[in-house]
């Protein structure tokens, strides 16, 4: 049985559609800005804000958007279905407006508005969340436990979050540059992405690809340090390919995690170099997006979806001179070419990694 | 089909292996508890101390199931899937971490890095050097449903066990219950993995 | 210098939760970070916390911190050349 996958949405600074923010994407332009005053000593600082989201309860409004057009993208009712789970993705949800019950509250309300016939699977697993949201998803679908699932992921920036980053001296004074020589840490970014997987082709309006396998692995090392060896990535990333029957010489390119730390983009790179992965075109799109935390698997799995439809590998923004050690193919231009195949990454805190392989249905 | 092998309850008041009391506590602070709870167990892992308090259970939760199922080391480093749930995520340690920036305050690392729930699987695979698959879920409920399924699935593919945990310490209590997955019924508890059977375990104490 | 010695010590113990670690486990010289405590990244990230809070000095790059927190003698001898 095949796990089909579409009708991806993404709502980010630069636009509230997958295809909005392709078209930005592939142009190379970016949701980062400096924002006045906002860091924890009153600093300026890049963040990829959406300006024009001046509601209460961000996260809430994220989730039912981003929910919303997932619908509008697929075949009516299923959402009601007793045959749909949603699972959401998320690291901190309301915690800007709800510090007692940041997510539950949001679910809680998500359920109702929805009429939902299950309770949303709730996964808050730091940076890995989106992708281990499909991964779930996909399993569920193979085990025959449900039919279709919305899978949304939505973080909203929040001071809570800035200041833990700045505490951890992880937030760069320049937009961030995933893989460079220069890169000095992240830039913390906002969004919501959401795909729906079906084990039935026709739910999609449009054409769907096929989840091949998601796995994750922990790297048993630090719980806020990457491992040196990238121990975790490449179990993962092995045991995904191996699970999935899929050939290195099959994947057309890599949506790395990147997040412009000095340690983790390093770690990614040995972990890619141990894969034999070297020459497989790869970018990081947090210098897009910045880092959505756990909308992040889902908002850049969503943007190599519409490389795919496009045919067209985007460049990793922010990335010029070699500041890894792995020797990656790092992109410094988009890309034209026919694509089938795509591999996703993550990493995060508590040393865990997930990974996932999509293509286009043979 | 898969085998319940182990599991244990920790509350404020008690603790109970397989559903046999182990111990009960003298009524104390959540620190008390656990500093008891630590020093019961004899050993010395000096990063535990450094560990929030939901780490802190899920350590001792995970160590008192090793003791009650020695064959876990056994497992191969990437066979035990690490899956744990609860309420409320990293509740506590949010506000105590909001508290350190609060009214002027230099905001801490030290307690950033426990603001997320999945941290505690992450001690838990360092402390074991478990490479396998890992998830912290988020429910109003301890959901007996989506365990004994999410388990089920990940033993017929490339996890060989599952620890699992559901694991509260929120508003001075703690309400934790660990179980540990196999394939087969190695230790002939007769407890076969599903909803209900998990359900009356969990309910037992 | 003896006090000031005496008084990191405890705040080390106390901020970075060295339950198994007493004032006297802590020599003067002992390497903090590797060997030695055996502290780590998140630990010295601390430690400069530590010294903004408790001696008002701010650190403006962590880097400063790899020679600062080297060993008690050399944090002692940073503080009293630079507190307010």
């Amino acid at each position: 049985m095949i796990t089909y996958i579409g009708s991806e949405n993404i709502i980010s600074p630069l636009g509230n559609s997958a295809e909005e923010n392709f078209t930005h994407v592939s142009n190379g332009k970016s949701g980062i800005e400096l924002f006045k005053n906002v860091g924890v000593g009153k600093e300026d600082l890049y963040l990829s804000k959406i300006k024009s989201l001046e509601v209460d309860h961000k996260f809430d409004y994220l989730l039912s958007n981003c929910l919303d057009s997932i619908i509008n993208a697929s075949s009516d009712n299923i959402i009601n279905s007793e045959d749909t789970i949603v699972i959401i993705s998320t690291t901190k949800g309301d915690i800007q407006e709800n510090l007692a019950t940041p997510i539950q509250a949001s679910v809680d309300k998500l359920q109702q508005d929805y009429n939902l016939a299950h309770t949303p699977l709730v996964i808050s697993n730091a940076c890995i969340s989106g992708v281990l949201a499909m991964n779930t998803a996909n399993n569920f679908i193979q085990a025959n436990s449900y039919k279709h699932a919305f899978v949304i992921g939505a973080d909203a920036i929040s001071s809570f979050v800035l200041y833990g980053f700045q505490s951890l001296y992880a937030v760069s004074d320049e937009p961030c540059q995933p893989f460079d020589k220069e890169r000095k840490g992240i830039t913390l970014g906002e969004g919501a992405a959401g795909v729906l997987m079906s084990s039935d082709p026709t739910v999609f309006k449009k054409e769907s690809f096929e989840f091949v396998e998601g796995t994750s692995s922990n790297d048993a090392n630090h719980i806020s340090g990457p491992s040196r060896t990238g121990e975790g990535l490449y179990r993962t990333v092995n045991k995904t390919m191996e699970l999935g029957g899929v050939k290195t010489s099959e994947v057309d390119f890599i949506s790395a995690h990147g997040t412009g730390t000095l340690f983790n983009d390093e770690m990614e790179s040995i972990a890619f170099d141990r894969l034999e992965m070297n020459a497989i075109p790869l970018n990081s799109l947090k210098g897009y997006f910045g880092h959505t935390l756990g909308a992040a698997g889902l908002i850049e799995s969503a943007i190599s979806m519409q490389s795919m439809r496009n045919n067209t590998v985007v460049k990793s923004l922010g990335y010029a001179n070699d500041g890894t050690s792995g020797g990656i193919n790092i992109l410094t231009e988009n890309i034209e070419k026919e694509l089938t195949t795509f591999l996703k990454t993550a990493s995060g805190f508590g040393g865990c990694n997930a990974s996932a392989i999509i293509r286009k249905v043979k | 089909m898969s085998y319940i092998s182990s599991y244990c309850h920790i509350s404020s008041t008690i603790y109970s292996v397989n559903g046999q009391v182990a111990n009960t506590f003298e009524s104390g602070t959540l620190d008390e508890i656990i500093s008891e709870l630590y020093t019961s167990l004899d050993i010395k892992y000096s990063k535990f101390h450094k560990m929030d308090q939901l780490s802190k259970i899920g350590f001792i939760g995970t160590e008192l199931i090793k003791r009650d199922f020695p064959a876990i080391d056994n497992y191969g480093e990437n066979d035990i899937a690490v899956l744990f749930a609860n309420r409320r995520s990293s509740a506590t340690t949010d506000i105590n971490f909001l508290d350190s920036y609060q009214d002027g305050g230099i905001p801490s690392p030290s307690l950033f890095v426990y603001t997320l729930p999945n941290i505690v699987i992450g001690e838990i695979s360092i402390r074991n050097k478990w490479f396998g698959e890992n998830m912290f879920t988020i429910s109003n409920h301890f959901d007996a449903n989506y365990f004994a399924n999410y388990c089920d699935i990940l033993l017929q593919k490339s996890s060989e066990a599952a620890l699992c945990g559901w694991v509260n310490v929120d508003d001075n209590k703690i309400e934790a219950f660990f179980f540990f997955i196999t394939k087969k019924d190695i230790k002939q508890l007769n407890l076969q993995l599903n909803s209900e059977k998990l359900t009356e375990i969990y309910r037992a104490i | 210098m003896e006090n000031l010695k005496r008084e990191l010590k405890e705040q080390i113990i106390e901020r970075l939760n060295l339950e198994d670690v007493n004032v006297e486990d802590i020599a003067d010289d002992m390497p903090l970070f590797g060997g030695g405590l055996g502290l780590d990244s998140i630990d010295a990230l601390e430690l400069i916390v530590l010294l903004e809070n408790d001696y008002g000095i701010e650190l403006t790059n962590p880097e400063e911190g790899k020679e600062i927190f080297q060993t008690v003698n050399s944090m002692s001898d940073f503080i009293s050349r630079n507190r307010k």
